[in-house]
């Protein structure tokens, strides 16, 4: 990226919409986001560039639409501490000629993503931070899979309740294992080639489910995992109980208990070991171009706000993204008990929703689901799965609290 | 905190200051050591609220014992009295009169502690343990609230020994912080919801984690007027991130910063750093 000349004499005509390099600009303007990194120029003034049509945009003014959109939108890379010289050439070592015909917007941004998964992981490796932590590539993304979240305390509880049992080998064992299992998933997203990356990136993380049962303590691993039966029952089932969660939606017979873990973030949907009820964020996108999941993602990705909508995203997958779904389930009924789930958050999908979305009256909140909600990687379910009262559900105008059904809706029910 | 980092003897770790075998770093801040402190790692701190005469503190450790100290204008510290519970200690928290002391635990109960009687007495229950204790008062009602590992977050009358109010979590509740009317829960996966405390608990937003990795502590913060209007949380990656629950302009007003990292990148931000955020 070539350094703007007039930007260094102060009397850039573009501003932030310059296609070249001002040094120190996006740094200052990035400040205001966050404040000592200051590499948020690269997803600025790139993605600014693009929305211009013409080559070089003759519009002064600085307060910009673009200006707008821009700090909604991009992701701030905000763990780019290190070396803002070498992650801006980094980043900018993806072809940035803006003169050429633009790729579409999302690809720029997964390449980004990508670099920054990257330098994440390699910062996290080296610095020796807490390691049994989800991830997720930016803010308001859905977690990366093969994560589990384990804080201090509760290992720390683990180490107690095992010394009391004089079983601290196995304590060991188990965590090594967690240990290298963590390894592992760090060096694969290091290494992960562009392909990889836009399949994890596009949530359904299809292709990166297949290491994680591997990963996800499996089989083999379940026994000794079982058998010091780890935080909270301290049975030696062979299904190996959660690492930390009663196993509520225990997959029967599968063995990657831990993959309930990364139940989040994991988009386990395929996977057969991930069984968890929470397809949602794997979900719904296997049609979906990865420029568009791209923006699809972070209102279906609201973390926890929304695993037990498995239905949800899907059924915004059969329109168009956005606000034609919202309908179907913004039945604007507020709640009492639950308020409203993420208003804040799916903003940007259902544009007319008001506010609620506040149907979370999935009162059993979330994920935990039972066991009804296999893992489905459909987009929708056939009719013949559905039990009477899903199918009532999808029929009525509206959902109603406390029975909105957690499988997609059947085909045949959309209007699209 | 230049010491860590230097290459003496403890440099990196970060933690475990086991004096170097020349010089005594073990105090180097030269802090007031508390007089018979707990055996084992102290889980959290409690200061006594204002309304109380006198300063006490209140230590829950991982030797299952939650402590009391006076401390002194002087820097004196006296043990006071002490409780047990059957697991680790925690969370601890004050009533805000100050006769009372409420106790998390890993036995999965919390206790209500009455100094004035020394007696404690069970108030709460839940499935797995509980990790965060908050007293919460409200005009037209009183209670504790627990969050627990078993993803619920559970409001106690201390008087009966079943809950006010249940509120599912999305998942095992890591930290909180109540400071009526506001009320804000983290929970593993990176998950975080506001409620509002007033007339009685209900969820008020889920909001998506500004922060890429797990989330350890939050505290909320007030505004001029003295009311709660944000929070502020931190992740294991020693990031914090401001969020405004209705600020103006929203991509402006909240941020994440990085604070306690040597030279490498250090570990969790302790809720210490919370105390003094929120409190001073």
């Amino acid at each position: 990226m070539t350094i703007c000349q007039f930007f260094l004499q102060g009397r850039c005509r573009f501003g932030d919409r310059c296609w070249n390099e001002h040094p120190g600009a996006g740094g200052a303007g990035g400040g205001r986001q966050q404040q000592p990194s200051g590499s948020n120029r690269r997803g600025w003034n790139t993605t600014s560039q693009r929305y211009s049509s013409v080559i070089q945009p003759s519009s002064f003014s600085k307060s910009t639409p673009w200006g707008g959109s821009r700090d909604q939108e991009k992701p701030s890379f905000s763990s780019f501490d290190s070396g803002a010289s070498t992650s801006r050439n980094r980043g900018f070592g993806v072809s940035q000629n803006p003169f050429a015909s633009p790729s579409p917007d999302g690809q720029k941004d997964e390449k980004k993503l990508l670099e920054g998964i990257i330098k994440d992981m390699e910062i996290w490796e080296s610095s020796g931070q807490w390691m049994f932590s989800v991830y997720s590539p930016m803010k308001k993304k859905p977690n990366i899979s093969g994560f589990t979240d384990i804080s201090p305390e509760e290992l720390r509880l683990e180490y107690h309740n095992f010394l009391t049992s004089n079983n601290l080998q196995s304590y060991l064992n188990s965590l090594q294992q967690l240990i290298n299992q963590w390894r592992n998933r760090i060096n694969e997203l290091k290494s992960l080639n562009t392909s990889a990356n836009i399949a994890l990136l596009s949530d359904v993380k299809d292709g990166i489910n297949q290491p994680a049962p591997a990963f996800g303590f499996g089989s083999t691993n379940a026994v000794t995992f079982g058998s010091p039966g780890f935080p909270v029952n301290n049975s030696s089932s062979a299904n190996a109980q959660n690492f930390s969660f009663k196993p509520s939606s225990a997959p029967s017979g599968s063995p990657p208990v831990f993959g309930n873990t990364p139940a989040f973030g994991a988009a386990s949907s395929a996977s057969s070991a991930i069984t968890t009820s929470v397809p949602a964020f794997g979900f719904g996108k296997p049609a979906i171009t990865s420029a568009a999941s791209f923006s699809f993602k972070s209102p279906a990705a609201t973390g926890f706000g929304s695993p037990g909508f498995s239905g949800f995203p899907t059924s915004m997958a059969a329109g168009s993204f956005g606000a034609p779904g919202a309908p179907a389930f913004g039945s604007g009924t507020s709640v009492a008990g639950f308020g409203s789930l993420g208003s804040h958050s799916h903003t940007a999908f259902s544009k007319s929703s008001s506010n609620t979305f506040g149907n979370s009256s999935i009162s059993t909140s979330l994920p935990v689901s039972n066991g009804s909600t296999t893992t489905d990687n459909k987009l929708f379910t056939p009719k013949d799965q559905l039990t009477a009262e899903e199918l009532e559900q999808f029929q009525s105008k509206k959902f109603t609290l406390g029975k909105i059904p957690l499988k997609p809706p059947p085909t045949e029910l959309l209007n699209i | 905190m230049s010491l860590f980092g230097t290459t003496s003897g403890f440099g990196t770790s970060g933690t475990s200051m086991f004096g170097s075998t020349s010089t005594d770093n073990h105090n180097p801040m030269k802090d007031i050591e508390v007089t018979s402190s707990p055996d084992d790692s102290i889980g959290c701190l409690s200061f006594s609220p204002p309304t109380l005469p006198g300063n006490f503190l209140i230590a829950g450790s991982w030797a299952n014992d939650v402590r009391c100290w006076e401390v002194q204008d002087s820097g004196q510290t006296i043990p006071k009295a002490q409780q047990m519970h059957t697991g680790p200690v925690l969370d601890v928290c004050w009533s805000d009169d100050g006769s009372k002391v409420f106790t998390a635990s890993c036995d999965k109960t919390a206790k209500m502690w009455d100094l004035n009687s020394n007696q404690a007495i069970q108030i709460a229950q839940h499935d797995a343990p509980v990790k965060t204790i908050h007293w919460i008062k409200a005009p037209n009602y009183s209670c504790v609230m627990t969050g627990s590992w078993d993803k619920t977050l559970k409001f106690w009358d201390t008087r009966s020994s079943n809950p006010m109010m249940v509120l599912q979590l999305p998942e095992r509740c890591y930290c909180a912080d109540v400071i009526y009317p506001m009320a804000v829960v983290a929970t593993a996966e990176r998950g975080l919801i506001v409620y509002q405390l007033e007339n009685q608990p209900s969820e008020f937003r889920r909001i998506e984690s500004p922060l890429k990795h797990q989330h350890r502590c939050v505290a909320i913060f007030k505004d001029k007027q003295n009311k709660p209007t944000g929070f502020a949380l931190g992740s294991i990656e020693g990031r914090v991130a401001i969020h405004y629950i209705n600020p103006p302009n929203p991509a402006k007003d909240n941020f994440t910063f990085k604070c306690h990292r040597s030279n490498g990148t250090n570990t969790s931000a302790p809720q210490d750093i919370y105390a003094l955020i929120v409190r001073v």
